[in-house]
């Protein structure tokens, strides 16, 4: 009896003993783990990089340039490899395209900046590689990396020549007073012509081809001689350490976890974690928690010093406290504020609208996050009576307005509507005002127009074309068509012609580049600048469902476009519109006349035939599931439209 | 007199066909190589039928409808069983209809008198076309003529209780062709005749053929000419139309056992995938459920659990207002307030419905709303578009 009691004692004994070395061990383990992360955190404040060594003249500031596919972010990733920022692995494919987008694409959305460092004759150089993007739309994001830089290298693909994109790039970095250094990339293409693109280059930017560097950023051809190359080319930064600090603001982006990170190129001064500075813009005070190169993830330093370019993080909440092209100086050092940049201009508006009313307001916050990184997108809240309450988004372009589309979709899950892209037109009042439509709601209505406006205005692009000489009357004709005005046309080598043509921008924004790349089987290469406003004859062209007009639908276009477009409108919408229960008529109308007509006749028939007892089950989920749909659809008097209605018109534009 | 039982339908699946039609989507097998397993399938028909009835005894049983499948391949003693064991458990009414359906084929057409014996007081046969290249392009093992061959015999066996299901609306069919056929096919009908529109189900070779587009079927426009040609011929040859593929005589020859559907009578479906409705005695809710469709897997359960039951929802106050709607307004005499308060706690139609779309369809001729006496039906030209007019009307 008793010895059983003692083994019961001893073995809780035993098991108090147990359970208190196993709390022994997880007391110890947790210690360990804060300990642990206590010493990260100074390690991280130990591991600062020192810059300080590297005064202006060890310093090259340098973008790259080139047209799609070229080659630029392989080039930039063989540099990152080469200076031992990022090893050679396979993994580290287009290391400064970090948007799942730009990878998807092989486009650069927006610049990243990455640094290097570098030994050449004996001496260690700090290279900081500002990317840019390679598209016309993103021009705005282009002349804001290369202000950062003072020279850049245009990147032109052996086999393709010159495309239209590598002039545009040209004149941008030409205008921004930069060194130019030209290469010639994939040299080692079975296809490639050295030759002939390094003649393109002589005779369209008046370069010596005989400096032309012949390199294969894929298999590494010739990438040594590319760093030598700027250093040798491309002056260093100019500036003092001993003036007042003052640096360019010339990227942002949110990250979740720091809140606004700013890139900055130092002109005068230096800059140290702890430092106040002051926005010459807005006179808001910062204090500055970190600052770092990107390496190509962001690294902290002990400092940035003039020439120098790298991050600031400052308490900044929100990007649109973050001016692209602002200058700072320390708190009670005031300087001159550098040529600020010209501000984003929006070339295409197009209306956002949730697919369901009800994600209204997640919507709201996806697209003002989105905006946090983009600031380039201008947001305006809009009400349809056919969509409901949204957005009317200006942007950059139509690649700018998709990329956007695509990371609204895949990054924040949106179910969105997006209306057809329209160009900002200009109503002159006989007043002397100036009005701007961004949506066809604002254009004036007839008597408004005879009686108030004294002109209606369209922006206009000069476009710049390169192609094989073999289409060349089919792209005069393609300009033509396009109310284009051919500027000149010149041949750059043998075979290929550069066509400069001044274009109504509206046309650029729907079908002209689609027919380009058709036409020329693919090989026509195409960028445009902006080129101003011009008088033109525009009428608003309205859809209406059985005599109600649609206003999510009405489209502002030249009067010559009115018969062909509004034919194609009816026909798309006959396409899309399902059957009811009476006729519905379809009408496309501008200036009070009817353009095109279409009839959806009516359903004659709509009843389940079979329905006894196994099928009612199913028929009351069909029947749900069609409320639910029919929840979604927009009406108009009686006529139901589907919202495919809005997506159908807008996807067959792309296709 | 004993006092007024509740009515209550029976509906039995027998799951096995002689060849499989290419548009079908009810649960099915072909008959195995080694010959249908009849005891095996009477036994767990009979086990599932003893748990189901059971806690219904205080019902009477107005109807029982043996549908498949293809019934007519069971055996008529097998039938008998049924029949008898669900009278021993829930009385027949007087004059309970008890419906079989059948093949025209031959053998099937043999059996029809042992049928008569075990029970059957009512026949239906799937003749579906007389165009034979038709019927066979479906899969089917019998011709047009064998199809009004057998409805001629079922009449002398069941006068004034056979029904013969037709369809119209197949690939290459014109209208000529189909007035032509529905004439002929009148010519032979007894009391009763179903008339489908072909119907493209999900999982179907049919549904397949179409996708694939190796079949065509008449547009919308032609099938709603044929479906009024259909309503416009049996009218003609006195066949009042009273739901929208069901026409009969008179009153008396319409199917009892499908207004049960339409009416939302409480039912208990036994065999393979067979579904129920009824009022659970116990908690008053209303249930719905529905049979394991494999049949070897719902036998198991059958021998194990006493029934083969795979899914057993309650069906809320919503829906059965929702149904009762949908079910009903599939009949030209529509539906009455007296019979959806039944289902709606009291609640009237008016009340339910959205009565803006309701007026507004009365008044384009769609529905007919009787405000006095509190009834809805559809006119003829509503039912034809009827599932449109639903959707509007139903909050």
């Amino acid at each position: 009896m008793l010895s059983t009691r003692v083994a019961t004692l001893s073995q809780r004994l035993w098991s108090l003993w147990l359970l208190d070395k196993q709390l022994d061990r997880v007391i110890k383990s947790t210690c360990l783990q804060v300990s642990k992360r206590y010493a990260t955190r100074a390690a991280t404040a130990k591991q600062e990089i020192d810059i300080s060594q590297y005064p202006p003249e060890r310093i090259r500031n340098f973008s790259i340039i080139a047209h799609i596919d070229h080659g630029k972010s392989t080039l930039a990733d063989r540099l990152l490899e080469q200076t031992g920022v990022i090893s050679k692995t396979s993994k580290n494919k287009q290391v400064l395209d970090k948007l799942k987008v730009e990878r998807e694409r092989g486009i650069t959305v927006k610049a990243q900046s990455a640094s290097m460092f570098y030994e050449y004759k004996g001496m260690k150089y700090l290279m900081n590689l500002i990317d840019t993007p390679g598209h016309v739309d993103f021009n705005y994001e282009v002349s804001r990396s290369l202000a950062a830089c003072q020279g850049t290298i245009l990147l032109v693909d052996a086999a393709q020549g010159i495309q239209a994109q590598t002039v545009a790039n040209f004149y941008l970095a030409f205008g921004e007073g930069l060194q130019v250094i030209p290469m010639l990339n994939k040299v080692d293409l079975p296809t490639a012509e050295p030759e002939r693109a390094a003649q393109q280059i002589e005779s369209t930017f008046e370069i010596d081809s005989s400096k032309i560097l012949h390199i294969s950023a894929k298999s590494g051809i010739g990438v040594d001689q590319v760093l030598p190359a700027v250093i040798e080319n491309i002056l260093p930064p100019e500036g003092s350490i001993d003036q007042p600090f003052k640096a360019l603001l010339f990227d942002t982006w949110y990250d979740k976890y720091v809140g606004v990170v700013c890139l900055m190129a130092i002109k005068e001064g230096i800059i140290r974690r702890g430092d106040r500075i002051v926005s010459s813009h807005s006179k808001t005070k910062y204090e500055v928690t970190e600052v770092g190169i990107m390496y190509p993830d962001p690294k902290p330093t002990t400092s940035l010093q003039v020439g120098q370019v790298g991050y600031i993080i400052c308490n900044m909440k929100s990007v649109s406290e973050a001016h692209v092209g602002d200058t700072f100086y320390k708190e009670k050092h005031p300087v001159d504020p550098l040529p600020g940049f010209v501000p984003a201009k929006s070339m295409v508006f197009a209306g956002v609208f949730p697919l369901d009313a009800d994600e209204f307001s997640k919507l709201d916050e996806s697209i003002q996050k989105l905006t946090l990184n983009d600031s380039s997108v201008s947001v305006h809240k809009e009400t349809s009576a056919a969509l409901g309450q949204g957005w009317r988004l200006g942007f950059l372009g139509t690649l700018h307005m998709d990329v956007f589309r695509q990371r609204l979709e895949e990054e924040y899950n949106a179910n969105i509507l997006i209306t057809a892209p329209t160009v900002p037109y200009k109503i002159k009042y006989r007043d002397g005002t100036v009005k701007f439509i961004k949506t066809p709601a604002d254009f004036p209505d007839g008597t408004t127009m005879q009686e108030y406006v004294e002109s209606t205005m369209e922006p206009f692009v000069l476009a710049t074309m390169i192609f094989p000489e073999e289409y060349l009357g089919q792209m005069l004709e393609l300009c033509t068509t396009h109310r284009g005005e051919i500027q000149n046309h010149t041949f750059i080598d043998e075979s290929r012609v550069m066509l400069t043509c001044r274009l109504p921008m509206s046309d650029i924004v729907t079908d002209f580049f689609d027919k380009l790349k058709s036409k020329s089987q693919g090989f026509a290469s195409f960028d445009y600048e902006d080129a101003g406003y011009d008088d033109s004859q525009l009428v608003k062209m309205e859809v209406l469902l059985n005599g109600e007009p649609v206003d999510a639908l009405a489209a502002v276009m030249h009067k010559s476009n009115v018969v062909t477009v509004g034919r194609d409108i009816a026909k798309r919408l006959k396409e899309v519109i399902r059957r009811q229960l009476f006729d519905i008529i379809i009408q496309t109308a501008a200036n009070g006349k009817i353009v095109a007509r279409e009839t959806v006749k009516q359903l004659r028939k709509n009843v389940t035939a079979k329905c006894y007892g196994g099928d009612i089950t199913r028929k009351m989920k069909l029947l749900n599931k069609q409320k639910e749909g029919k929840k979604r659809m927009k009406k108009f008097g009686k006529v139901e439209l589907p919202q495919e209605a809005f997506l159908g018109i807008l996807s067959s534009k792309k296709d | 007199m004993s006092r007024l039982r509740t009515p209550l339908s029976l509906y039995v699946h027998w799951p096995y066909c002689s060849f499989l039609c290419r548009f079908c989507a009810f649960s099915k097998a072909r008959v195995p190589a080694a010959g249908v397993e009849h005891d095996r399938i009477t036994t767990a028909l009979l086990q599932e039928l003893r748990t189901s009835l059971a806690t219904h005894q205080d019902k009477e049983l107005h109807s029982i409808y043996f549908g498949g499948g293809t019934p007519s391949l069971a055996k008529p003693q097998h039938i008998a069983q049924i029949i008898e064991a669900a009278n021993s458990l829930v009385p027949l009414a007087a004059n309970a209809e008890i419906t079989l359906e059948s093949n025209p084929t031959l053998a099937e057409i043999n059996k029809m008198r042992d049928f008569k014996q075990a029970g059957i007081t009512r026949c239906s046969i799937g003749v579906q076309t007389l165009d034979n290249q038709t019927l066979a392009g479906m899969g089917r093992l019998h011709t047009g003529t064998e199809g009004l061959a057998a409805v001629d015999r079922a009449k002398q066996l069941f006068p004034g209780k056979v029904s013969f299901d037709m369809i119209f609306g197949f690939a290459g069919q014109s209208l000529d062709q189909w007035e032509k056929e529905l004439e002929q096919a009148l010519r032979h009908a007894d009391s009763h005749i179903s008339i489908y529109q072909l119907t493209v189900e999900p999982g179907t070779p049919l549904f397949r053929d179409q996708n694939a587009q190796r079949v065509i079927l008449p547009s919308n426009d032609l099938q709603a000419q044929m479906y009024e040609a259909a309503v416009k011929i049996c009218s003609q040859r006195g066949f009042r139309h009273y739901e929208v593929s069901s026409y009969a005589k008179e009153k008396d020859a319409e199917s009892l056992h499908n207004k049960g559907y339409w009416q939302g009578r409480q039912w208990i479906g036994i065999g393979p995938s067979a579904h129920s409705r009824y009022i659970d005695p116990s908690s008053g809710k209303r249930i719905s459920t529905v049979r394991f469709p494999d049949i070897q897997r719902w036998e198991q359960h059958c021998d194990r659990f006493g029934h083969g039951t795979a899914k057993s929802a309650v069906i809320s106050d919503d829906d059965a207002k929702q149904e009762a709607v949908v079910f009903g307004l599939r009949m030209l005499d529509g539906l009455s307030n007296s019979r959806f308060a039944a289902v709606a706690n009291g609640q009237t139609l008016e009340n339910y419905l959205l009565m803006d779309q309701v007026q507004q369809y009365a008044h384009d001729g769609y529905l007919l709303w009787d405000n006095v006496q509190g009834h809805l039906s559809p006119t003829e030209r509503g039912l034809q578009v009827i599932d449109s007019i639903l959707m509007d009307i139903i909050p």
